[in-house]
């Protein structure tokens, strides 16, 4: 998904396109560009987010102009990449936001009448197609070019000698903004809702002619009349596409993120990584250390293979592993102690592996190999799929290794997720609501997700919450045990279960009243605890992804009826990039 | 123009298909019923839409961010009836706007009528009129609304689609529409009485396999994925990326597959079937005249005709369905429908299971060689 937007009229386009891209960056934000009027167009752009190269973009001049924030899934975001593109000329510039499906071809024939391209991506061909057809006239030539693309495609171009912009869509989102003297065009509402309520929606197939005094709209070539629209959505609606906050719409976003990174991932890649090593060490902070945490386990418990995981933070203070390999886990990419934990594993000859949602990342350019996961854009502060996501690449990694057939299980792990998306978990929300501190307890893998689950709850709803491994609450935690202090206990039906079962017991003893996660149908359980929350029956693995979704849950629901803001947790940041 | 879709109810005489989502979301032809709401509406200019979602929100909500048009989404917290939805929506309401349901399949032909028509609702008749809303009528005006009746007195029956101004807010006063409409007919307001072209609602499960068969005529056909070239496909057929399809495989049209699915070898895919995503159909199979959702599994050998498989159902092999009609007790009423079997969500089944003319709920595990007959086999139910 991209975002674009155009300016025309008699204010200065740059600062109006910039703050416009800043509130598509939900679309999309690993690069972005802006392209003015001028003679010859100017343009700026750049990888990395708006917000933070911003000022060097305003500088442009000129009172038309056309803008693009990026999310690649093919294709590094780099420089040369992100739009806008440019003819051979560079006398047109153009956006783009869509697919266009016979572009290999296309370019192969552009080359051969000696068009030079200067990117990877499909959108340049537009560019050399709307030069070849341009003789005086833009919307022509637009004309002429769509004619000629397969795909989906919402465009905006410029030519420096005519102040117009020329938009173009089929089967991506277009909407042209009517203002008093000025126009915009923008992937959606967001970019233009400051500026005027009057909207028109363009059509498949609708080409719009925007100049500073007039829009006139075509189809074909004949011009059509669309209805102008009064829009009265406020901003963040409109970006939250109807979830009262960012991190609910990412909860319900994971059976598809899980799905896409475990079917995305580059299994033999991994294979041949991981099977050659004579150490294996994970770097990670906050959420990725409790994902590397648990892929520890299921490795050791799976495959036999010891790792090692360290804080990134701290791995610069251990002797430094030689010859093995490092994996850096990091949402972001741009987390700094992980970079710098990666660059320190290099010096010491070890093979380094980033694990990163943002392609192109800081990280990607650091490590020596990157796996992808394919959880789309995170905003809410919290991870939530980015982190089931990094758990889907690690668990195939684990599988890889394994050679069982947990790998046809994870493929069906969205099933699982969208059932434990059902549960009502409203007695345990009631429960946690009225606490002054949680306990989350859990053994083997499912400590690590007691220690998520507990990171949760205390990043967004500001509960004082402790993860423990169920055997470590007698020494010492045992003290704090109370009414008051409910007990989050995960207890599957594996091998720690009999000896999980009686630490229940003795935490109940205490008076502390146990919320349960445990395997659909567990009677005896049920009997035991006071609230029992039923996982789908699966592999293990997946117990581990469902039992973490019901924790996200829980912290959500109950940080929602405390009141608080979810998106926007106190003191924290979604990207730590400092040390 | 506004236009307001209540899709807050579950939809209860479809269950078990409404575990997981209210009945707006139930795919029919690989694409939920209020995806063709949105789309006649869009087709008629109109942008400004608004949802009432309820029952299962949140994955109503999932949907409609992955729509092109942006939709303004209210909640109503408890589902106290269709006027009640409506006033959730009332504050964003800013002038005349069309009501529809989000459950009924509606084509844009129709909505283009009533449009610049203060104060219409569309009709059709039906065959079953006492299942809706009963209109009679008076020189092209609706002067009565009977609701579900037991004598119909018409086959005309209100589809639920109005064009309505402000002013009707001041007529509700109970919880649903028709009530608000009784008043205002009693106050002497005209409702224009208009014939919709096409409209589709599924009161039992089984009736969306007849909206299934009626909209599948309406795919793109397309071929991605890997397809045999000893395969045969005839006729309108819809293959999405990823899928593969077997050797010898035979696969008549009007079919859509979605994406990631794995057809055959040898399999028989017989006209009015659509086949949801990453659907396993092994070697084998016949199946026809079905709605097969998400994740199934139909084992080697299997006959599935006439029948509905919710998401993540597992065949064995040897699976087949026999078509009869048998009486079936559904909320407080007892009707006779005609079809294979209606599987629940998660429905396991060994091998040699033959079901006739059967509804298993939801998560029901079902041993093999069990022969399950006319009956409704509540959800988690273990079957030995």
């Amino acid at each position: 998904m991209c975002g674009i937007v155009g300016y025309i009229g008699k204010k200065r386009a740059a600062p109006i396109l910039v703050e416009g891209l800043k509130k598509l960056e939900y679309r999309g934000y690993d690069s972005f560009g802006i392209a003015t009027m001028a003679d010859p167009i100017a343009i700026f752009k750049h990888e990395g987010k708006i917000s933070e190269n911003a000022p060097s973009a305003l500088t442009l001049n000129g009172t038309t102009g056309i803008g693009h924030t990026r999310w690649a899934t093919h294709g590094v975001p780099n420089n040369a990449n992100a739009h806008p593109h440019t003819d051979c000329s560079g006398r047109i510039a153009i956006v783009h936001n869509g697919i266009i499906e016979n572009y290999a071809k296309l370019k192969r024939q552009l080359i051969s009448r000696g068009h030079t391209f200067r990117s990877d991506t499909d959108t340049e061909v537009i560019a050399h197609l709307i030069e070849e057809h341009y003789k005086v006239d833009l919307l022509a030539a637009v004309n002429a070019t769509i004619l000629q693309l397969q795909g989906s495609f919402a465009i905006l171009a410029i030519s420096s000698g005519e102040n117009r912009i020329i938009a173009a869509r089929q089967a991506s989102p277009l909407v042209i903004g009517i203002g008093d003297g000025e126009f915009f065009a923008a992937s959606d509402m967001t970019p233009i809702l400051e500026y005027t309520e009057r909207a028109v929606f363009l059509q498949d197939g609708d080409v719009a002619d925007l100049s500073p005094d007039k829009v006139s709209i075509y189809h074909g070539t004949e011009p059509v009349e669309r209805k102008t629209e009064l829009i009265d959505w406020s901003f963040e609606d409109t970006k939250r596409g109807g979830f009262p906050h960012y991190m609910l719409k990412e909860i319900y976003e994971q059976p598809q993120a899980f799905y896409n990174t475990v079917r995305a991932c580059p299994k033999e890649m991994l294979a041949t990584l991981i099977k050659k090593p004579a150490q294996i060490t994970l770097v990670a902070c906050g959420s990725s250390y409790h994902a590397g945490l648990i892929f520890r386990y299921l490795l050791e418990e799976t495959c036999r293979v010891p790792a090692r995981l360290e804080f990134a933070s701290e791995f610069k203070y251990f002797p430094p592993p030689v010859n093995g390999l490092v994996i850096g886990i990091t949402q972001s990419g741009e987390t700094a102690d992980t970079l710098s934990a990666l660059k320190q594993a290099k010096i010491h000859n070890c093979w380094t592996l980033a694990i990163t949602n943002v392609l192109g990342s800081s990280v990607s350019r650091v490590a020596d190999d990157t796996v992808y996961m394919r959880a789309g854009p995170e905003i809410g502060v919290a991870a939530t799929k980015s982190f089931t996501a990094q758990l889907a690449v690690l668990m195939q990694m684990v599988t890889c290794l394994s050679e069982g057939n947990a790998g046809d299980d994870l493929l069906h792990g969205h099933r699982a997720i969208e059932e434990v998306l059902l549960r009502d978990l409203t007695d345990a929300i009631n429960l946690c609501r009225n606490a002054s501190s949680i306990f989350f307890v859990g053994r083997g893998p499912f400590y690590p997700v007691s220690l998520e689950g507990a990171l949760k709850m205390k990043e967004i709803s500001y509960i004082h919450a402790e993860g423990y491994a169920a055997g470590e609450i007698k020494h010492g935690p045992f003290a704090l045990l109370s009414r008051d202090t409910p007990v989050v206990a995960i207890c599957m039906p594996d091998e720690t279960y009999g000896v999980m079962l009686s630490n229940i017991k003795e935490m109940k003893a205490r008076g502390a009243p146990v919320i349960a996660l445990g395997l659909d149908g567990d009677k005896e359980l049920t009997d035991i605890v006071d609230i029992f929350i039923p996982l789908p029956k699966t592999h293990k693995f997946l117990q581990v992804i469902t039992s973490l979704v019901v924790l996200q849950l829980l912290a959500y629901h109950t940080a929602v009826a405390l009141g608080r803001d979810v998106d926007k947790p106190r003191n924290l940041a979604k990207s730590v990039t400092v040390e | 123009m506004q236009a307001v879709i209540l899709a807050a109810g579950e939809g209860m005489r479809v269950r078990p298909l409404t575990r997981g989502r209210p009945k707006a979301l139930i795919p029919v032809a690989n694409r939920p019923i209020i995806g063709y709401v949105i789309d006649a509406l869009v087709k008629n200019g109109i942008r400004d839409i608004i949802v009432v979602v309820g029952y299962r929100k949140e994955q109503v909500t999932r949907y409609l961010n992955l729509l092109d048009v942006p939709v303004t989404v209210v909640v109503q917290d408890k589902q106290l009836g269709t006027a009640h939805a409506l006033r959730c929506a009332q504050p964003k309401i800013t002038g005349n706007f069309l009501l529809l349901p989000g459950d009924n399949y509606i084509d844009p032909g129709s909505i283009a009528r009533i449009i610049d028509t203060e104060n219409a609702m569309l009709i059709r008749e039906h065959p079953y009129p006492s299942n809706f809303g009963v209109v009679l009528l008076h020189g092209g005006n609706v002067t009565q609304i009977l609701e579900k009746p037991e004598q119909a007195p018409s086959f005309m029956v209100s589809t639920g689609i109005f064009s309505l101004t402000p002013s009707f807010f001041d007529y509700m006063r109970e919880n649903d529409i028709t009530d608000a409409v009784t008043l205002m007919l009693e106050d002497g307001k005209t409702l224009h009485g208009i014939v919709a072209d096409d409209w589709q609602d599924a009161i039992y499960p089984w009736d969306l396999l007849k909206m299934n068969a009626r909209l599948l005529p309406l795919i793109q056909p397309a071929r991605e994925g890997t397809i045999s070239r000893n395969a045969t496909i005839i006729g309108p057929v819809r293959i999405g990326k990823g899928s593969t399809i077997g050797p010898n495989t035979v696969i008549t049209g009007p079919v859509i597959i979605g994406e990631d699915c794995e057809i055959g070898a040898n399999c028989c895919i017989m006209p009015d079937t659509s086949i949801g995503a990453r659907v396993r159909v092994e070697p084998f199979c016949m199946v026809g005249n079905s709605l097969v959702m998400d994740d199934c599994v139909i084992g080697s050998h299997s006959r599935i005709v006439d029948s509905i498989m919710s998401e993540g159902s597992i065949l064995a092999d040897h699976a087949s369905t026999c078509t009869s009609a048998s009486l079936m007790e559904i909320g407080d009423v007892i009707i006779r429908g005609s079809f294979g079997a209606v599987l629940g969500d998660e429905v396991h089944a060994g091998p040699f299971t033959a079901f006739k003319n059967c509804i298993v709920g939801n998560n029901v595990k079902i041993e093999g060689g069990k022969r399950v007959i006319s009956s409704l086999i509540p959800d988690d139910t273990l079957v030995i």
